[in-house]
C-alpha cells in the first residue's frame, strides 16, 4: 500500500436524522471545517453537513492548494495569517497527513508600480504578523533558479515580495481531515443530497428542504460555493456576489526541483509544484459572470503563454489536465462571513478564488459565531452589513488572483 | 524480441545515447522493440496511444507517447527514469534580443461542418453519410498525423500535427475513435514482454519476431503464438516475462514458459473526447459508443501505471470509507495520471462495481487527451500589448527610463527625477501626457449628459473655460477624474486619467445610451497626443514659439504653437503654471522638438512620472487608484468641494445622500514628517496599533522634509502618528504654495 493511502484515516458515515442543532449546506472545506470546530472546540456534535455531490467535489477539490496571508489590508492579513497558522498545526491536531509544506511565495513585479505594490504588501504584512519582505532579482534567482529575470525580454523582473510562510497542502486531504475529524465525533455528512429550499417559521429559518425530505435545524449555515446566491435567495437574502469561472491546469509529473510558489499580478498567473511533481498553474477568474464549468482553450493558451515568459522551461512541459471551478466573488473581493439579518441563517461566502487558504480560520470563526451567537473580532470586518455601512474590505491587488 | 536484419536500416534514432536502427514506417516504440528493448522499462505495450507504457523523452520533451511518434533520422530519445519522474527540461537563459527558437509553433485554422475523429469503419461511415447530406467534412486520424488533443466550446477541435497546431471550428463533432484494449492487472504486469493482441499484430507486421509467444484471451490474427486458456493469475520473470501463470475452471494453476505474452482481454470504449465535451454537439459512434463488459474486479497487481497505484491501494481506500468512484480515484490517485484512466478506468469501475454493487459511470475527462506542451498550447497567442505614445523614441533618445503604467509605456524618469523636479519648479519642463483619455461630447443633449454624469455643475461652465471634475459610480465611489473643457454651447472636450480612459469611454457611452440622450461621442485618446508645458517659464516658452497671448488659468482655446495646431488648456497638476497642448499625434515629434529647442536657454528638461508624482503630491492632488481606493467617496478624500449636492441628480448622488449620515471611519489625510519619505504603503501607527497606511510619499526637495497622503481608518482620527518608526503629523495639503498663486500665475 502506498504512503498516500496508508496515511488516510477512516470516514465514519452516520445515518441521517430528521433534526439537528446545526445544518451546514455544502460539504467542502469551509462547511466541514465549521462542523469540525463545532464538534472539537464547542462540543456541538448534533450537526449535519449536506453535500449535493461528494465531499470536496466543488472548489475544495479544484483549487491550486496555495496557503498564504500576504494580503494588502490589515483585516485580511490577520485573518489569513490565523488560517496559515492553523494549517501548519492541522496534521498534529487531526492526525491526518495533509501534505503540508511551507515553501515561500515570490510575488513578482515588472514595473515601478508593481514594485510599489510589493513594497507596500511587505510592510503591511509585517505590521500585521505575516512574514513578508522585499527581494531583488539576484535573491529571486537564488530562491528560484528557473526564473528568467528578463521575462523573455518582455517582462523583466525588478523584484518581488517574498512571503516566507506561504505553503501548500493537498486540497482533498484537507477536506477529508476535517470530515474525518467531524464524523469521528458524531457529525453526520450526507452526500448526494440536494438542498431545494429553506424551512421557515415567519422570517426565521428553521431547517432545510432537500430532495430526500426536510431536515430541521436550530441554525442553518450556507457554505456552498458557486450557487450561493440561489441558496441565500431562499432566505430572502440578497448577496453582493457574482459567480465567475476560474480555470487551472497541471502538467505531467517531473522531479521535485521547483522550490516555491511564484505569483505574478501583471501576468495574473501563479505556479507551484505538487508533491507528485506536477506543475500546477492557475490564472485570474474569467471577467464575465458564468456558472459554466467548461474549460476554454483561450484560457489555457493565454495562461501558458504568460507563465512561460518568466519560466521558459515550462514551455516544453506537457499539459496533463485542465479544469474549471466557479467562484463567488463579492463586490469588494473579500469573503462575507457571519449573520445575514435573518434569524437562524448564517453564511460563509464570497470566497472567490481564495477560499482554500481561508478554510481553517473560516471554519474556526464560523463555529465560534454559531456556538456563541456573537461575531468574533477576527471576522467582524467581513460581515455582510459592511456593504450597507459602506465599509468595504477592498483588496483588489491581493485578492484578484490566487 | 529481436529481428533478423534483412536489409540496411532506413535510419537510426538515438535511445539513451545509443544508436538504434529503424525500418521504414517504424514508430519510435516499434524501433525500440525491434532492437529488443522496452520504451519504458516494463509494462503492457498497446501501441494504440492509450497507455503511458511507451512514454519517453523525445527531443527533450518528456511524456511523449513513442507509439505515436514516427522514427526520423537522429531523433533523440531518452527513456524516463525507471523510478521517479523525469527531470525538467534544462533551463536556457534566453538572449533577450531574440525570440526563443521554440517560440515558434505554427498554427493553422480550418473549419468544417462536421469533424470526424477517427478514420476506422465507423468514422468512414459517419463521414460518408455526412458528405451525402451535403455537409463539408473533415476526418482527423492520429495515424495520418492528426492527433486530436481536445474538444473545446464552439466546438473547436485542437489538433497537433508534425508541422504545427491545427484549430478546427466545426458545427458538430463525431468521435469515432474506436476502442482501447484492456490491460492485464495482476502480479508481474510491470514486466517487459507483455503486449496486447493488436500490438502483437503490429509488431509482427513490422517483421519483428516475437520469440516464444503465447496468447491469452482473444488471439492476434496471423501472429505465430501458442494460445493458452484460462484466466491470467500472474506473470513470472525477472525484468522480462519468463512464464505466464493461468488458472482454468478446475482452479489449477498452469505455468506456461514464454518470452512474449500476448493478451487479448477485451475492449473498452475510447470515449475520452466525448466525456470532456459535455454540453457540446459532440456525438459518439462505433466502438467508442459501445457498452463493453467490464473486466473482473482486479485482486492484485498494478492498476494505474501512470500514478503507480496497486490494487491493494484501492482496497485500502475502500476500507477507509471512500465509497464511490470519485473518492476512490482522488484518494488513491488511480486515474489521475498521464493516460487519464485509459488503462485503469475499466478496472477501477470494476472494482467499485464489485464493492458497491452498482456499476459506476466513468469519470469526466479533462483536456487534453493527447497531451500538448505549453508552447503548443500557447502558439499564436499574444500577451497584452502596451501602447506607445508618438513621443516614445524622443523619450528613449533623451535617456528616458520607460515603464509600463496604465496600459502605456511611459517615461519613469530621464536619469534623475530631482533634476526634473527643479526644472518644473524653477524653469520649464515638458511632460508627455498623450496617454490621457480624451473624449469629445457634442450634440443637443451634451449638457444634460454631463450634468447627470458628473457631481459638479456643468451648465455654468462658459465656452472657453474648463473645470476639474470627479467621476463617481452609483455607489458614490470615485472611479476617475479629469477636466471638462467647454468649447461651444453643445460641444465639450473631456479628459480622463491614462489608466481609466478605456473604462471611462465605455462608462460615458453606456450612460448616454441608457438615458437615450442625443449626443455624439468621439474618442480621441489615440488620435491626439498631448504635451504638458509646465513651470514658471512655461508662458515665456510658449510666447517664443508663437503663442502670443497664452490662455489664463482654467481657460482653453485652439491656437497654433510652433506651427502646430493645438488645443491649449491652461491648468495645473504640478503646482506650476501648466499648458496642455493637445494636437494631432502625427505632429507630436515636431512640436516636442520645437519646444525643447526653444527652451534650451531657459533650462528646459522633460520630466517623467517619478517627478510628476512628487510634484503633485506637494500640492496634495490625488491620483485615482494610487491614493483612492475602491470605496473612496468624495468625503473620504476630503473633496466634498467638488460635489454639488444641491444639483437635481447625478450618478452616485443617491448613495452619497444615504451614506452622508452614516458613521465613517475612513479618511485620506495629508501628513508631514522630518527626514526622508517613508516607503509608500507604510503602516501608520497610533498607540501601538496600525490605524492606516501611507498612500503616497515624497521627500520634498523644496521643503526639505517628507510629505504624504495616507489613510486613517480608525476613529477618532489621531493628530500625531508614527510612520517608519518616526513621529509624523497630520497636515492639511497643499504642502506647497497653499494659496495656489504659482498654479494660477
Amino acid at each position: 500500500m502506498n504512503e498516500f493511502v496508508e496515511t488516510l484515516l477512516e470516514m465514519q458515515w452516520h445515518e441521517p436524522k430528521s433534526s439537528y442543532d446545526v445544518v451546514i449546506i455544502g460539504g467542502g472545506g469551509h462547511g466541514l471545517a465549521t462542523a469540525y470546530y463545532l464538534a472539537t472546540k464547542h462540543g456541538i456534535t448534533n450537526v449535519a453537513v449536506i453535500e449535493a455531490n461528494y465531499i470536496g467535489s466543488g472548489n475544495s477539490g479544484r483549487n491550486t492548494t496555495i496557503i498564504r496571508a500576504n494580503y494588502g489590508i490589515p483585516e485580511s492579513v490577520r485573518f489569513y495569517q490565523r488560517s496559515l497558522e492553523l494549517y501548519a498545526g492541522l496534521e498534529d491536531e487531526t492526525g491526518c497527513w495533509i501534505m503540508h509544506a511551507t515553501k515561500g511565495l515570490l510575488w513578482m513585479a515588472h514595473t515601478e508600480t508593481g514594485m510599489r505594490a510589493e513594497r507596500a504588501r511587505a510592510l503591511i504584512n509585517t505590521a500585521c504578523g505575516a512574514e513578508t519582505h522585499v527581494v531583488g532579482p539576484q535573491e529571486i534567482k537564488q530562491i528560484c533558479p528557473q526564473i528568467d529575470l528578463t521575462g523573455s525580454g518582455r517582462y523583466p523582473v525588478l523584484g518581488a515580495s517574498y512571503h516566507v510562510g506561504a505553503a501548500t497542502a493537498r486540497h482533498d486531504r484537507v477536506v477529508w481531515a476535517y470530515a474525518q475529524g467531524a464524523m469521528q465525533r458524531g457529525v453526520t455528512v450526507l452526500q448526494h443530497t440536494k438542498v431545494t429550499g429553506l424551512l421557515r417559521e415567519g422570517e426565521r429559518v428553521v431547517g432545510v428542504e432537500t430532495d430526500r425530505g426536510p431536515i430541521s435545524a436550530g441554525v442553518v449555515m450556507s457554505a456552498v460555493g458557486g450557487n450561493v446566491t440561489k441558496i441565500a435567495a431562499h432566505a430572502h437574502v440578497r448577496l453582493p456576489v457574482r459567480t465567475h469561472a476560474l480555470q487551472a491546469f497541471v502538467t505531467n509529473a517531473y522531479g521535485l526541483d521547483f522550490p516555491g510558489i511564484i505569483s505574478d499580478s501583471e501576468l495574473s498567473c501563479y505556479v507551484s509544484q505538487t508533491p507528485r511533481g506536477q506543475m500546477l498553474i492557475g490564472a485570474e477568474f474569467e471577467p464575465q459572470p458564468s456558472y459554466s464549468m467548461q474549460s476554454t482553450f483561450n484560457s489555457l493558451a493565454s495562461c501558458a503563454k504568460k507563465i512561460s515568459s518568466c519560466l521558459p522551461f515550462l514551455r516544453e512541459l506537457r499539459v496533463l489536465r485542465q479544469w474549471t471551478g466557479i467562484c463567488d466573488v463579492s463586490a469588494d473581493f473579500s469573503p462575507i462571513m457571519g449573520f445575514t439579518g435573518v434569524d437562524g441563517f448564517v453564511i460563509s461566502t464570497g470566497w472567490g478564488t481564495w477560499g482554500f487558504k481561508g478554510i481553517p480560520a473560516g471554519g474556526q470563526q464560523m463555529a465560534e459565531l454559531i456556538a456563541t451567537g456573537t461575531t468574533p473580532d477576527l471576522i467582524a470586518p467581513f460581515a455582510l452589513d459592511r456593504f450597507e455601512r459602506d465599509h468595504s474590505m477592498a483588496d483588489l491587488g491581493s485578492a484578484g488572483t490566487r | 524480441m529481436s529481428d533478423t536484419p534483412t536489409s540496411a536500416p532506413a535510419g537510426r534514432i538515438v535511445v539513451d545515447g545509443l544508436p538504434i536502427p529503424y525500418e521504414t514506417g517504424d514508430t519510435v516504440a516499434v524501433a525500440i522493440m525491434r532492437s529488443g528493448g522496452h520504451p519504458k522499462h516494463g509494462g503492457t505495450v498497446c501501441l494504440g496511444g492509450d497507455c503511458p507504457n511507451c512514454s519517453a523523452i523525445v527531443d527533450g520533451v518528456p511524456y511523449v507517447r513513442t507509439c505515436q511518434t514516427a522514427a526520423t533520422p537522429g531523433l533523440m530519445v531518452r527513456r524516463h527514469p525507471a523510478v521517479g519522474n523525469p527531470s525538467f527540461p534544462a533551463v536556457a537563459q534566453p538572449d533577450i534580443t531574440r525570440t526563443p527558437v521554440t517560440d515558434h509553433v505554427s498554427v493553422s485554422r480550418a473549419s468544417a461542418d462536421i469533424v470526424v475523429i477517427g478514420s476506422g469503419p465507423s468514422g468512414v461511415a459517419a463521414a460518408t453519410s455526412a458528405s451525402a447530406d451535403g455537409h463539408s467534412v473533415m476526418v482527423l486520424d492520429a495515424h495520418d498525423g492528426n492527433e486530436v488533443v481536445a474538444i473545446y466550446g464552439g466546438p473547436t477541435v485542437i489538433v497537433r500535427r508534425p508541422e504545427g497546431m491545427l484549430h478546427v471550428h466545426a458545427l458538430r463533432v463525431v468521435v469515432a475513435t474506436g476502442a482501447a484494449e484492456i490491460h492485464p492487472v495482476c502480479p508481474g504486469n510491470n514486466l517487459r514482454g507483455i503486449v496486447t493482441a493488436r500490438a502483437a499484430e503490429q509488431l509482427h507486421a513490422a517483421g519483428i519476431n516475437l520469440g516464444n509467444a503465447v496468447s491469452i484471451g482473444n488471439a492476434p490474427v496471423g501472429v505465430p503464438c501458442t494460445p493458452i486458456t484460462g484466466i491470467i493469475v500472474r506473470f513470472e520473470g525477472s525484468g522480462s516475462v519468463s512464464a505466464v501463470v493461468t488458472v482454468g475452471d478446475d482452479d489449477v494453476e498452469v505455468t506456461t514458459p514464454c518470452t512474449t505474452a500476448i493478451v487479448g482481454l477485451g475492449l473498452a470504449p475510447r470515449d475520452m473526447l466525448s466525456r470532456m465535451s459535455g454540453g457540446l454537439p459532440v456525438g459518439l459512434v462505433g466502438q467508442a459508443a459501445e457498452k463493453f463488459a467490464l473486466p473482473p474486479c482486479p485482486t492484485a497487481g498494478t492498476v494505474c501505471p501512470c500514478s503507480r497505484v496497486e490494487v491493494e491501494d484501492l482496497e485500502g481506500v475502500w476500507a477507509r470509507g471512500f465509497h464511490e468512484l470519485e473518492l476512490v480515484k482522488r484518494a488513491s490517485l488511480c486515474g489521475t495520471g498521464t493516460c487519464q484512466g485509459g488503462v485503469c478506468g475499466p478496472h477501477l469501475r470494476a472494482f467499485v462495481a464489485h464493492h458497491s454493487g452498482a456499476e459506476p459511470e466513468m469519470f469526466t475527462a479533462r483536456p487534453a487527451t493527447r497531451q500538448i506542451t505549453l508552447a503548443e498550447a500557447s502558439a499564436d497567442t499574444y500577451t497584452d500589448v502596451f501602447r506607445r505614445s508618438p513621443l516614445h523614441d524622443e523619450h528613449l533618445a533623451l535617456g528616458g527610463q520607460l515603464d509600463r503604467f496604465g496600459g502605456w509605456w511611459r517615461p519613469w524618469n530621464y536619469g534623475n527625477h530631482e533634476v526634473e523636479y527643479w526644472a518644473v519648479r524653477e524653469a520649464v519642463s515638458l511632460g508627455d501626457v498623450s496617454t490621457l483619455g480624451k473624449l469629445v461630447v457634442s450634440g443637443p443633449d451634451a449638457v444634460e449628459l454631463l450634468e447627470r454624469l458628473y457631481p459638479t455643475t456643468v451648465a455654468d461652465i462658459k465656452p472657453g473655460r474648463s473645470r476639474y471634475v470627479l467621476l463617481l459610480n452609483e455607489r458614490g465611489h470615485l472611479i476617475d477624474d479629469g477636466m471638462i473643457c467647454r468649447e461651444t454651447d453643445s460641444r465639450f472636450v473631456l479628459t480622463f486619467t491614462s489608466g481609466g480612459a478605456a473604462n471611462a469611454e465605455m462608462w460615458v457611452r453606456d450612460w448616454a445610451e441608457t438615458w437615450g440622450l442625443q449626443v455624439h461621442i468621439l474618442d480621441r485618446t489615440m488620435s491626439l497626443a498631448a504635451i504638458n508645458v509646465t513651470g514658471p517659464l512655461a508662458a515665456t516658452l510658449l510666447q517664443r514659439v508663437g503663442l502670443v497671448d497664452p490662455p489664463k488659468f482654467l481657460q482653453h482655446r485652439h491656437d497654433t504653437v510652433a506651427g502646430v495646431p493645438c488645443h491649449v488648456m491652461r491648468l495645473s497638476f504640478t503646482g506650476e503654471a501648466s499648458f496642455e497642448l493637445h494636437h494631432a499625434a502625427d505632429r507630436s515629434v515636431e512640436l516636442w522638438r520645437a519646444l525643447m529647442e526653444a527652451g534650451r536657454d531657459l533650462g528646459i528638461k522633460p520630466h517623467g512620472l517619478q517627478a510628476l508624482f512628487g510634484l503633485r503630491l506637494e500640492k496634495g492632488h490625488v491620483i485615482v487608484g494610487m491614493d483612492s481606493e475602491l470605496d473612496s467617496t468624495p468625503r473620504r478624500l476630503d473633496m466634498d468641494w467638488a460635489v454639488k449636492m444641491d444639483k437635481p441628480d447625478f450618478l452616485g448622488k443617491t448613495a452619497l445622500v444615504r451614506t452622508a449620515s452614516l458613521p465613517d471611519h475612513r479618511r485620506l489625510f495629508g501628513f508631514t514628517m522630518e527626514g526622508r519619505a517613508p516607503t509608500e504603503g507604510s503602516p501608520i501607527w497610533s498607540d501601538g496599533n496600525v490605524v492606516g497606511h501611507v498612500a503616497s510619499s515624497f521627500t520634498s526637495p523644496l521643503l526639505g522634509h517628507a510629505v504624504m497622503l495616507g489613510w486613517l481608518k480608525h476613529t477618532p482620527f489621531p493628530e500625531r502618528v508614527q510612520i517608519d518608526g518616526r513621529e509624523a503629523s497630520v497636515a492639511q495639503p497643499p504642502f506647497y504654495d497653499p494659496k495656489g498663486r504659482r498654479a494660477r500665475a
